[in-house]
């Protein structure tokens, strides 16, 4: 494999020039990541997208140019943080664990090559530090700058929210190119007891891109993670969602619109760890596929023994645009508690022509009255934002995207 | 206004229409009465443009146009309201949000800029009191959670709100109670002019002591088989369509 002879020669430049606190730690995740090999759709787990087709390419570690967006109090390009805020506590991952904001376990090995790949790597990142009982709206720019071809980009960002603290963060991951770059991006939240955040993502368009995303989720008692994530279809695209309800009255909200047209692919997979009793989940994911592209759902729900009372939701929708799209969705429940509520259901289907025909019986154009329903078909996925003004950019930037019919 | 020749027309290969006459001049309320089946509703849709029906014969004109050329969302720019017999539910779609957009569409098709948002909500609170419904309708999602009454009284507020030039009342009286059927009339009625035409499409006679006709016709497979003044109605609702149809052959 072409790819890892690459990726080998890249690893030893950066661990020669990372810090000796987690050098150690960064030898044993790239090591794991060599024994299990980049997986291939023969697992399960990645049934329906195929990493291994990144096998014959040689990327080289991307590097950071600069790059300006006043409108954000954070900017990370390529996994470098550019711009800071006055406003909260920002830092690189170094200096956050020279200060013990963050701690080396953060970096522990998984059974996800990518995750792994990504904590051998990821020297650089970002670390955003919320104190207990803090209110905040803060933006995140994450760029990838894809304008040179063969790069592989690892953007790190850890958050930690207080206890009690209450924060909305939107994060855009914009693609400044249109070149194959394979970004393997990680981003970590530890929300403390009664903590409340919010997690908006406009993952825009991008040719070309193979995109590998782990959202990893931490939660205490009764601390509640919302989170509202909008993705566009890529040449590969795959997030994960990691979501552990470590103690009792914890609460998630996964909510999540896709994208796709031509050929491109978008797969999320979602795993909701219910670990303590009295914990909830409420998930829905909507998908809108076009042209021949690929879309992949599966979401897990996991109730441990004796999460009691444990009520998990899940709901995943799909609109075919054309006979050639494809939609994978499939609902996983591990249940080993006897007194909970779950609930899933997955749907198929093409707009509904009945309402088209309504519309358009009282002088709107058709290709109005499509945007309408599908409009009023996403809105129900974005009610309940807190942050109005995340809530109108993303609602544009899919109204924007959504793909043409046959 | 409207000039039906020999409208025939079929939705899946079966026949439905088949040879009909009808001309509806400026001001005139007309009203189509049959049994089940007889073709009352196609009738409605087909002069609406309803794509699944398929016209095989005949013409329709519009204001001495070719009615037939134009695809439904111009029909309703052009003035053709159709009131549905079953109202669609439209989740997600605010019911302020809808009709502006229709209102909008259809002043765009005829050269007119939008409408000012507070002229257009005078015409929002005036109109919903005609049709006597709740204000809190509006925000709500078009038709969704509405009772059965309550749609067809939002089918007619729509009416009122786009002022159309020939509407189409399909059935607008069934599922209603005697208080909701007179609010609806009342509703229709009170828009009633000289330059408005109005075709009525019902199986029952009640309706029509609210909605005056000036011509009843009664449809009979796909045909119109006996045409009147409102008296016919009277005499429907005696006698049955099966004795009157069975006169009208003799």
């Amino acid at each position: 494999m072409k790819v890892l002879h690459k990726i080998e020669s890249d690893f030893e430049k950066t661990i020669a020039n990372s810090g000796s606190e987690t050098k150690g730690i960064r030898i044993d995740n790239f090591n794991e990541f060599k024994k299990m090999g980049i997986p291939t759709s023969k697992q399960e787990f990645w049934k329906f997208t195929n990493p291994s087709v990144i096998k014959d390419f040689e990327f080289t570690l991307g590097v950071t140019n600069d790059f300006e967006d006043d409108k954000f109090d954070i900017v990370i390009v390529n996994g470098k943080l550019t711009k800071k805020t006055d406003n909260i506590k920002v830092n690189d991952i170094h200096g956050s664990l020279g200060e013990k904001d963050i701690s080396n376990k953060i970096f522990e090995k998984t059974n996800n090559p990518f995750i792994n790949l990504n904590n051998a790597f990821s020297t650089d990142g970002c670390v955003i530090s919320f104190e207990d009982n803090v209110e905040k709206e803060i933006s995140v720019l994450n760029v990838i700058d894809n304008t040179a071809s063969k790069q592989i980009t690892y953007p790190r960002i850890i958050v930690n929210a207080g206890e009690n603290s209450n924060i909305s963060i939107l994060e855009e991951i914009r693609f400044l190119g249109s070149k194959d770059n394979l970004v393997n991006s990680v981003t970590n939240f530890d929300l403390g007891e009664g903590a409340k955040v919010e997690h908006v993502i406009i993952d825009d368009y991008s040719e070309n891109t193979y995109h590998i995303s782990n959202v990893l989720v931490k939660q205490k008692r009764d601390s509640t993670f919302s989170s509202y994530n909008y993705s566009n279809g890529k040449k590969l695209a795959r997030k994960d969602f990691i979501i552990e309800l470590k103690e009792r009255g914890a609460h998630c909200d996964l909510r999540g619109v896709y994208l796709a047209d031509q050929k491109n692919h978008i797969d999320h997979h979602t795993i909701i760890e219910h670990e303590d009793e009295h914990c909830t989940s409420n998930e829905l994911y909507k998908g809108i596929l076009s042209g021949k592209s690929t879309g992949v759902f599966n979401g897990r729900i996991h109730v441990h023994n004796g999460a009691q009372k444990t009520d998990a939701i899940q709901s995943n929708q799909n609109l075919l645009l054309s006979n050639n799209a494809i939609i994978h969705t499939k609902p996983e429940l591990e249940i080993y508690a006897d007194d909970v509520k779950c609930t899933h259901g997955a749907t198929i289907g093409q707009l509904d022509e009945k309402g088209i025909f309504y519309l358009r019986a009282r002088g709107i154009k058709r290709e109005e009255a499509q945007k309408m329903m599908m409009r009023a078909y996403i809105g129900e996925v974005l009610s309940g934002m807190k942050n109005s003004v995340a809530e109108e950019k993303l609602l544009e930037k899919i109204i924007e995207n959504i793909p043409e019919g046959d | 206004m409207l000039k039906i020749e020999n409208l025939h027309a079929s939705v899946e290969e079966i026949s439905i229409l088949n040879g009909i006459n009808l001309e509806i001049k400026a001001g005139e309320t007309h009203a189509i009465m049959g049994p089940n089946g007889s073709g009352k509703s196609t009738l409605a849709q087909v002069i609406a443009g309803h794509e699944d029906y398929e016209v095989e014969k005949g013409s329709i004109e519009y204001f001495g146009e070719d009615l037939l050329e134009l695809d439904v969302d111009e029909r309703a720019c052009e003035g053709i309201f159709l009131a549905f017999q079953y109202p669609v539910e439209l989740p997600g779609v605010n019911n302020t949000y809808f009709l502006k957009s229709a209102l909008n569409a259809q002043r765009k098709h005829r050269g007119e800029d939008d409408i000012d948002a507070m002229d257009f909500m005078d015409i929002i609170s005036d109109k919903i009191k005609l049709l006597n419904l709740k204000e809190s309708l509006l925000k709500r999602p078009v038709n969704e959670g509405f009772s059965g009454g309550e749609k067809k009284r939002n089918e007619i507020f729509q009416m009122a709100v786009l002022e159309p030039k020939l509407a189409l009342l399909d059935e607008t009286d069934s599922g209603l109670d005697i208080d909701a059927l007179k609010i609806v009339a009342n509703g229709v009625n009170a828009m009633k002019s000289p330059e408005r035409s109005t075709l009525v499409v019902t199986h029952y006679q009640r309706l029509l002591n609210y909605i005056v006709p000036d011509f009843v016709h009664v449809l009979v497979n796909g045909k119109i088989v006996k045409s009147g003044d409102k008296n016919l109605a009277l005499e429907l609702e005696e006698k049955g369509y099966e004795e009157v149809i069975k006169e009208a052959n003799e």
